[in-house]
């Protein structure tokens, strides 16, 4: 004849008896916060890093004209070469340092970087410069005298430094990356302590059953296991839920972050990438951070919860 | 066995005299003792000595051939409160564990065989006359069932030292009788039995030695 009991999953039927759903919810909630702040915080260290390495080794050259046959004035007077003046300059920046990379933007990217400010216009009869980005190596820096090698050689060049800009980007970077790590420390530290709180508001309404077990002779590391174990659970399956819940609005903001996340002018596109590539995108140590946040509050749930139980235990003989 | 030796216990962190003062009484394994006296005495108080929720403050307590004091290792005292069936006057049942899951309670701490746990529990139930509510709530029941579901739960393991604190107050007399038969039975097969109560019909009807306190002293020691 079967007897009705209720189960042995956890060897004593205590699944019932042990804290409740609150402390799921409050991890789910802490976990969706901290969720959303390792992602903003993510978000601006990818945008820092970018800013302040990218800007710094990037220069823009801007050449006049630049399909005219350069006039090369020398002491013999004005002589026309049949080089043009735009392939002078590619000249005189191959000798750059090896590793930098040399690019002059084509018809079709310069058209879609004007596009915005001057519509199809873009595309008409305006004499357009020749825009050549200059990418240094890690490191390197461009040679002090270039703009005025390159401006002798062919007039009307000009040498954008992003330098005083990447000063300030820098600066911003750095005060973002602070910002970031600040928020991610207290969101951190709270969902610590609500997880907790509330692994201890559950625990000393079962205050009873924990002195009920020790009654009948249960050894404590039995049922500080039981209890963590289960509080554990639950705040593994609120982690969980409350970072999947926060996918959502994560992979919409990252979608649209993207574009701004691009390093180089060639890169930078105005459309937003297909939903496909998405995951692509997305820093592999933010996934990381996301895939830990279950586990994180699965072991503050479960710590919480040995300690206490333990504590009270020991005021029992 | 028990025995006691000048045993006190006050609260901690009370002033005043102690709950108990200077109890020294043996009870030999298989023996019987009624534990009397008015509300207040410290009935109950020296039951949670006995069943080591608590600890003397003063003196000697040997329980099952063991000396207990305050360096016992925690391991012993666990060991000694499996071989304990307790019976509080408050039942402390896991209200949301099913009648079955609670008296099993004792066996499973034991680790014994899941289909023997079954039988024992089963069989148990059946002579409470709880059969029919093996799979309710213990919230759900009566204050009948409930002390009749301790009752159970204390004496399904076997201890070699059963605890009773008021085990018949809740219960109609035929139960109450019957309860007492078996508490008889046991302690006649070894079993050592204290029975706190303030039912003297009952103690009448089992005339066994009695310890009795008055304001935390031992007045009667029941040799
Ligand atoms: N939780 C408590 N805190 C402080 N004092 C208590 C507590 N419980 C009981 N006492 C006191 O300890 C003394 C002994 O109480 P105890 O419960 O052992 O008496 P009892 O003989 O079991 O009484 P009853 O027959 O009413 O159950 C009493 O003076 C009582 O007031
Ligand atoms: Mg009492």
């Amino acid at each position: 004849m079967a007897l009705p009991f209720s189960g042995r999953k956890d060897g004593l039927s205590l699944s019932e008896a042990l804290p409740d759903r609150s402390l799921f919810v409050l991890v789910a909630m802490m976990s969706f916060l901290a969720a959303l702040t390792l992602t903003g915080a993510t978000g601006a260290r990818t945008l820092s890093t970018r800013w302040a390495g990218g800007a710094a080794q990037l220069l823009t050259i801007q050449v006049s004209e630049p399909d005219q046959p350069l006039i090369a004035s020398g002491k013999t007077g004005k002589t026309t070469t049949q080089q043009t003046r735009a392939d002078t300059v590619l000249a005189d920046l191959a000798t750059l340092p090896s590793g930098t990379q040399v690019h002059r933007l084509t018809q079709e990217e310069l058209a879609r970087l004007l596009t915005p400010w001057l519509g199809e216009a873009g595309k008409t009869a305006l004499p357009l410069p020749a825009v050549i980005e200059v990418r240094l190596a890690e490191g390197q820096e461009a040679p002090a005298d270039l703009e005025q090698t390159l401006s002798t050689h062919v007039p009307g060049t000009v040498v954008e430094h992003n330098a005083e800009w990447s000063t300030r980007l820098r600066a911003l970077a750095e005060s973002l990356l602070a910002c970031a790590a600040l928020a991610l420390a207290t969101v951190g530290g709270i969902a610590t302590l609500i997880t907790a709180l509330s692994t201890r508001a559950g625990l000393s309404t079962r205050r009873d059953i924990i002195e009920i077990l020790h009654g009948l002779g249960a050894t404590d590391s039995y049922i500080a296991g039981r209890f963590a174990w289960r509080t554990g659970g639950l705040a593994f399956g609120g982690g969980l839920l409350g970072t999947v819940l926060a996918m959502a609005p994560l992979l919409l903001l990252f979608r649209m972050a993207a574009p701004f996340a691009a390093s180089t002018l060639q890169a930078s596109s105005t459309a937003m990438p297909d939903w496909r590539t998405l995951p692509d995108l997305l820093p592999g140590d933010m996934l990381a951070g996301l895939a830990a946040l279950p586990f994180v509050a699965a072991f503050i749930g479960w710590a919480t919860t040995q300690f206490m139980v333990r504590v009270w235990l020991r005021r029992m003989p | 066995m028990i025995r006691l030796k000048a045993v006190s216990w006050r609260r901690e962190r009370r002033e005043g005299a102690p709950v108990l003062s200077n109890l020294s009484f043996d009870v030999p394994q298989g023996g019987f003792r009624w534990l009397l006296g008015p509300s207040g005495a410290g009935k109950t108080s020296l039951l949670s000595l006995l069943h080591l929720e608590n600890l003397p403050t003063d003196g000697t307590l040997c329980l099952l051939d063991k000396d207990v004091t305050a360096q016992t290792p925690r391991a012993v005292l666990v060991r000694l409160r499996q071989r304990i069936g307790m019976v509080h006057q408050d039942f402390r049942l896991m209200p949301d564990l099913s009648v079955a899951d609670n008296v099993a309670l004792p066996l499973r701490l034991q680790h014994r065989p899941e289909d023997e746990i079954t039988d024992e529990v089963h069989a148990i139930l059946k002579w409470v006359g709880l059969g029919e509510c093996i799979g309710v709530r213990a919230s759900r029941l009566s204050g009948g069932e409930q002390q009749r579901t301790a009752i159970a739960r204390a004496i399904v393991h076997r201890p070699g030292l059963i605890l009773a604190d008021e085990p018949t107050n809740a219960l109609e007399e035929p139960q109450a009788h019957k309860l007492l038969d078996l508490f008889g039975e046991l302690s006649s097969m070894g079993t050592t039995v204290i029975v706190a109560t303030h039912n003297e019909a009952l103690v009448r009807r089992l005339p066994r030695p009695a310890l009795v306190l008055e304001r935390g002293r031992l007045v009667q020691d029941g040799a």
